[in-house]
């Protein structure tokens, strides 16, 4: 021991004279400890204050060097281990700062098999699961030879530690390092062979992360951006786009997923290669593989065993796939907003409605085929669930269905249409065989799809499409307490608001499909009390310009309508209008639905001259009228004088309660005033003064009242008219719902 | 032989060069295709070069020609392209020998003259075939030779025109080999004995950036060598690692800070101070001896060659306790920094000593190495050198584990006799000796020393092993 305390004697004195020279003059330092080294080479000091010295100068070379020299000969030197370490989380980390560049260059002076061994041994003394892979993923990509010993269990250990970590989401720390970083290396190495059902079970989780990933919300459950989040909320119309997104544990450029939807097409093409998928070209896109998988099912009746099932998992695997990308195209493009990172620049959200378009048209075309469409509705609902294909027939509301658009307002509109078609028909393959569907609903319940929102909205608008209303209602139902503001958080955001008109106005407009126009009604107009009436009238609507025209419709299509308030407001006049038009204008008698569709058919006007046209019929076959709220809520100046000329004996006399006090109009006829009334409405604003003339006579009391009530109608004429009908379904809310069945 | 004579004499001395090139160009390749080993240029021949070439006075009672400086010139551009356009090498280097070979005769002082003018043309005109024939000559040529052939080049290009050293800075990329050689001959001249015979600082300069450049280059010659050990025993050393120790070594008790710098010759960079130069040359050095396991394990030379001789390195060691005394003696005032200079001196010392031992470079007991230090004064780190390191083994009666297979091909040089600096080069064609270096037999190891078996004790067994294992990067 003696000995042993005088060579460290030795030792120190080497590394203190180095010390002493090291600013002064370097190379007097190192060839101090050059010379050291020589006389005590298992010294691991040293070494180290070699090692220090090229380090501090960031010498990558000479400090590779001597690195590898320690790690050769003091395996065990918690020093070395510290450095090793600080170099390890330099290559996993994003900084470009100048000594982590340094670390990372350092490393790579090292030879390969040095990196190699540094990396597993780094690994080994790592107790973070995620760390550990980080490590180990390092090493995989750089010794493609690795992966075949440890990719393999590096991925399972990935996710058995989200299985443990109880991880909310797929889309997780864990999932993504195994999706994007180790499954490509494993499925990619020719070397292993693989089990087809692993193949399958990572295809799913791959899947699963990536369809995650896009639809991942604006923020919430994923953690996500800096601080000045809730900035968000002040601009709620326009979705704030976020670009920073980072998956907890992660850091940002590690979370960065880049091009996911081709990604997830890459691993199919090579899955599917290594499976012997049918189709021995590599997929080049997603609706190539629909087609292929179209194709494919066309022979699953007549195949048996292994091959079957094979066929099958293909079939589902790739439908699947084409089903929730084509679902979320058509949901970004319809809902941006739930969506982080889907620009919002397409405005939105839409809305799939029943199309009103033909409301003011013809009746009697109509009415033949609503009537008709109403019974076999009634007759397929009552057999719903097992015959849905046939329900679709049924009502002729097959493939043939149109969605109109009005393309300025949504220039993405045939991309997603077609989206929405392609989701369509991937979900009709998936059900077209029990083996498929029994397989499919496995893969959902796997990914709790139920829970998914926009998949859900698509869903829901795709029964729309297939006439089945009763099931989009309490799927919308449903959604609607999903979506309803939860309590302390109803100060939120017109756009939350938004959201759950959004859901209404589709009730509203399922209800009048399927002919209850009463619940309509009232869906409706609980959306429209929520409205403001916007300032002006919008300017002669341009929707017809833009709309698909160029299949003849019939009368069942529907509509992308753009949720804002300046776009639904009118739409729900219109489905108030097609709720009361047929109650109004058939043979029996209804003033106050009469009423209030003279009051709709303001809006638009002329465009339901027609329609207004039949009503004055009505009215005139039945000589008389009467509904109180008429001064309240007609400012049309056409139709009042339509209405002044009712009165006169050239319009025949009609006797017109349209006051308030309506007994007195009934019980005093007086057929001269038609003609005064007639001249000052003629005569129009400017004659205001000529009412002293028209104004005599002891019975003319009630005359007087409606004299003076037009009077003042022609004076509204100027007023907004959506905020008179605005004003009409707040106030007229209860009679409106009690004058339908 | 005689009709060429005959021939030749009637012509110019221009013309007669040119034609006796041409005719020794075809009566050497004549003579490689007869096959005859070894091929030799005959006097006859030898003697027509220095009569037409060198225009030594012969017996032959013609009168001795000159040329003139023009027609010199013209001669070199011919030679030069000679060179250059004789594509096979082994008709060149006959060619070279041929002409320049010295052959102790009276021809031999124009054949010096003629040769520098040739090699510095060849350098400033970067004529690589001619570089590597001197760079052959240097090996086979008495050093003294050797030195004056270097003194031309740096009269030519470290003295008269600034910013010429750039010329000469390109030979290391031209003719690596020439270049070891100039360096070694560089060391011989400027021996550091006194202030007149330090290298100008700008040779230096160029020197330590060579060799920081490219470390291998030191080892160029030793590389190339075979193993035969057909050197002269008086010519350069294989490498200049003993003449750049010596450089080091001596250079803080040489180059004085309160004197001027040596021969800047005005040049603008004079600012450059040797202090760090050579403290960057020396661990450049050190570094050069770290490389030697490997190459000396590769060609199976561990421990059987010895690179550093115990001679020189005696000289050096009775060089440096005489210039210690005589900074002691001389300074008066600086004594603390006289003390810095020594102390500098003797770490250089102590480190060369250790790292060239441990590397395998000089072959060697600390016994021996405390011999010839022990008129050195005290230096801790020499001291340490000379005791060699603690082994700290608990276990003592342990065999050590890796010295005794090494001990069993210890060493030895037995070192030849001869004075390693006459005077007077010999006027004889010198003799090859084999190897100056001197490849021993197993069984006189222990012998020779005595001392090894106490050594083992002291030593660390380790050392030289993990020596080995430290340096294992080199060959990955």
């Amino acid at each position: 021991t003696v000995s042993m305390m005088s060579a460290q004697k030795d030792c120190e004195f080497l590394v203190k004279r180095a010390r002493e020279l090291v600013s002064e003059d370097p190379c007097a330092a190192k060839a101090w400890l050059i010379t050291a080294r020589t006389l005590y080479p298992s010294d691991f000091n040293i070494q180290y204050e070699m090692y220090i010295i090229e380090r501090n100068a960031q010498r990558t070379a000479s400090a590779g060097r001597l690195l590898y020299d320690m790690f050769i000969n003091f395996p065990d030197q918690p020093v070395v281990w510290r450095e090793i370490s600080v170099i390890t989380a330099a290559l996993r980390s994003d900084s470009e700062d100048k000594h982590a560049q340094f670390l990372r260059g350092l490393f790579e002076t090292l030879p390969g098999r040095v990196q190699c061994e540094m990396l597993l041994k780094a690994t080994e003394q790592c107790f973070n699961t995620l760390e550990k892979a980080e490590m180990l993923l390092l090493l995989l990509k750089r010794f493609p030879e690795s992966v075949v010993q440890h990719g393999v269990n590096l991925g399972e250990t990935l996710l058995e530690a989200e299985a443990t970590e109880n991880m909310e989401t797929p889309v997780n720390c864990f999932r993504k390092l195994f999706v994007c970083d180790v499954l490509p290396l494993v499925i990619n190495n020719m070397d292993m062979r693989l089990p087809t059902s692993l193949m399958q079970k990572y295809m799913l989780k791959a899947a699963e992360f990536y369809i995650g990933y896009v639809t991942r919300g604006p923020s919430g459950d994923l953690q996500i951006q800096g601080p000045s989040d809730g900035g968000s909320l002040k601009s709620p119309s326009v979705p704030r786009v976020s670009q920073r997104y980072v998956i907890d544990g992660l850091s940002e450029k590690t979370s960065a997923v880049t091009e996911p939807w081709e990604r997830l097409l890459d691993i199919i093409s090579v899955v599917g290669a290594r499976c012997e998928w049918q189709g021995d070209k590599a997929q080049r896109s997603y609706v190539d593989m629909l087609q292929r998988v179209k194709d494919l099912c066309r022979y699953l009746p007549g195949l048996e065993g292994d091959t079957r099932s094979r066929c099958c998992c293909q079939i589902v695997l790739c439908a699947a796939l084409v089903l929730f990308r084509s679902a979320f195209l058509y949901v970004s493009a319809v809902q941006p907003a739930l969506f982080q990172g889907v620009s919002a620049i397409s405005s939105g959200p839409w809305i799939l409605v029943e199309d009103l378009s033909s409301v003011y048209s013809d009746l009697e075309l109509e009415k033949g085929t609503l009537k008709h469409a109403h019974k076999k509705r009634k007759l397929a609902d009552g057999r719903e669930k097992t015959m849905s294909s046939d329900d679709e027939e049924s009502l002729g509301k097959g493939r043939g269905r149109h969605i109109l658009v009005n393309k300025t307002e949504m220039p993405g509109w045939s991309e997603t249409l077609e989206s929405f078609n392609t989701a369509r028909e991937s979900w009709d393959l998936l059900h077209s065989h029990d083996a498929l569907e029994t397989e499919f609903k496995k893969i959902c319940a796997a990914w709790k799809t139920d829970s998914w929102l926009w998949f859900r909205i698509f869903l829901t608008d795709m029964i729309i499409y297939q006439g089945q209303y009763r099931k989009a209602l309490s799927s919308l139902m449903q959604m609607a307490a999903v979506m309803a503001p939860q309590p302390g958080q109803h100060s939120l955001s017109a756009q939350s608001s938004l959201e759950h008109n959004r859901a209404l106005i589709q009730q509203a407009s399922c209800y009048y499909a399927l002919g209850e126009y009463k619940r309509a009604c009232e869906k409706l107009l609980d959306v429209v009390s929520g409205l403001t009436p916007p300032n002006q009238e919008p300017a002669k609507s341009p929707e017809d310009q833009g709309i698909a025209k160029t299949k003849t419709r019939r009368g069942s299509d529907l509509r992308l309508l753009l949720c804002t308030n300046k776009a639904v407001l009118p739409f729900c006049l219109q489905l108030m209008l097609a709720c009361f038009k047929l109650r109004a204008l058939n043979d029996s008698r209804d003033d106050l639905s009469l009423g209030h569709v003279v009051v709709l058919l303001q809006h638009d006007w002329p465009h339901g001259e027609m329609l207004f046209l039949k009503a004055v019929d009505k009215i005139c076959q039945q000589g008389s009228f009467q509904y109180e709220n008429f001064f309240n809520y007609v400012t049309n100046i056409d139709m009042l004088e339509e209405f002044a000329y009712l009165r006169t004996p050239e319009g025949g006399r009609i006797q017109l309660e349209l006051l308030p006090n309506q007994g007195m109009l009934i019980k005093n006829p007086s057929p001269a005033l038609g003609v005064e009334l007639n001249t000052l409405l003629l005569q129009g604003v400017q004659t205001m003064d000529r009412h002293h003339t028209v104004t005599r006579g002891i019975t003319k009391g009630v005359k007087e009242d409606f004299r003076l009530a037009m009077e003042r109608q022609v004076s509204r004429c100027g007023e907004n008219l959506l905020s008179v009908l605005h004003r009409f379904c707040l106030n007229e809310k209860i009679i409106i719902i009690q004058s339908l069945p | 032989m005689g009709d060429i004579r005959q021939s030749l004499l009637p012509r110019d001395v221009l013309s007669a060069a040119k034609e006796l090139l041409y005719h020794l160009d075809i009566y050497i390749c004549n003579l490689l295709q007869s096959g005859r080993q070894p091929p030799q240029v005959d006097s006859k021949t030898l003697e027509l070069v220095e009569e037409f070439i060198f225009h030594s006075p012969n017996d032959r009672n013609t009168p001795a020609r000159r040329m003139s400086a023009l027609q010199e010139l013209q001669l070199l551009e011919i030679m030069c392209s000679c060179f250059q356009e004789q594509s096979r090498d082994t008709v060149r280097q006959l060619m070279f020998s041929a002409l320049f070979n010295l052959q102790g005769n009276q021809a031999d002082e124009s054949r010096m003259s003629l040769l520098g003018k040739l090699v510095s043309m060849a350098v400033a005109v970067g004529r690589v075939p001619i570089l590597e024939c001197a760079a052959t000559w240097l090996q086979r040529t008495h050093r003294v030779y050797c030195v004056r052939l270097a003194q031309v080049l740096v009269d030519d290009y470290c003295g008269m025109v600034p910013g010429s050293v750039s010329t000469l800075q390109n030979i290391h990329s031209a003719s690596p080999r020439f270049c070891c050689q100039f360096i070694t001959a560089v060391t011989m001249l400027y021996d550091l004995s006194s202030e007149d015979l330090t290298p100008p600082l700008e040779l230096l300069q160029m020197i330590v950036s060579w060799i920081q450049d490219d470390p291998r280059l030191v080892l160029i010659t030793f590389l190339n060598t075979p193993l035969s050990g057909s050197q002269p025993i008086t010519s350069l050393d294989v490498t200049p690692l003993g003449g750049l120790v010596r450089w080091c070594i001596k250079a803080p008790l040489t180059y004085r800070r309160d004197k001027k710098p040596p021969l800047t010759n005005g040049s603008s960079d004079s600012v450059v101070e040797a202090g760090p130069l050579f403290s960057a040359l020396h661990l450049s050095v050190l570094q050069v001896f770290m490389l030697l396991p490997t190459i000396l394990n590769e060609k199976g030379l561990y421990g059987r060659l010895t690179l550093l001789q115990m001679e020189s390195l005696a000289a050096l060691t009775s060089d440096l306790s005489r210039l210690l005394d005589q900074a002691d003696k001389h300074t008066h005032k600086s004594s603390a920094d006289t003390h810095t200079s020594s102390q500098l001196a003797l770490d250089r010392l102590a480190q060369a000593l250790q790292v060239a031992m441990a590397s395998g470079a000089l072959l060697c007991s600390r016994e021996d190495l405390r011999a010839i230090c022990s008129r050195l004064p005290h230096n801790n780190l020499l001291q340490l050198v000379l005791s060699g390191p603690v082994m700290y083994y608990n276990n003592i009666h342990t065999p050590p584990l890796a010295f005794s297979p090494h001990a069993a091909h210890l060493p030895i040089t037995t070192h030849p006799a001869h004075p390693t600096h006459p005077t007077h080069p010999t006027h004889s064609a010198l003799p090859t000796h084999p190897a100056q270096t001197t490849i021993t037999s197993h069984s006189s190891s222990h012998n020779q020393y005595p001392g090894a078996v106490s050594e083992k004790v002291q030593r660390s067994p380790r050392s030289e092993s993990s020596i080995v294992a430290g340096t294992f990067w080199h060959s990955t």
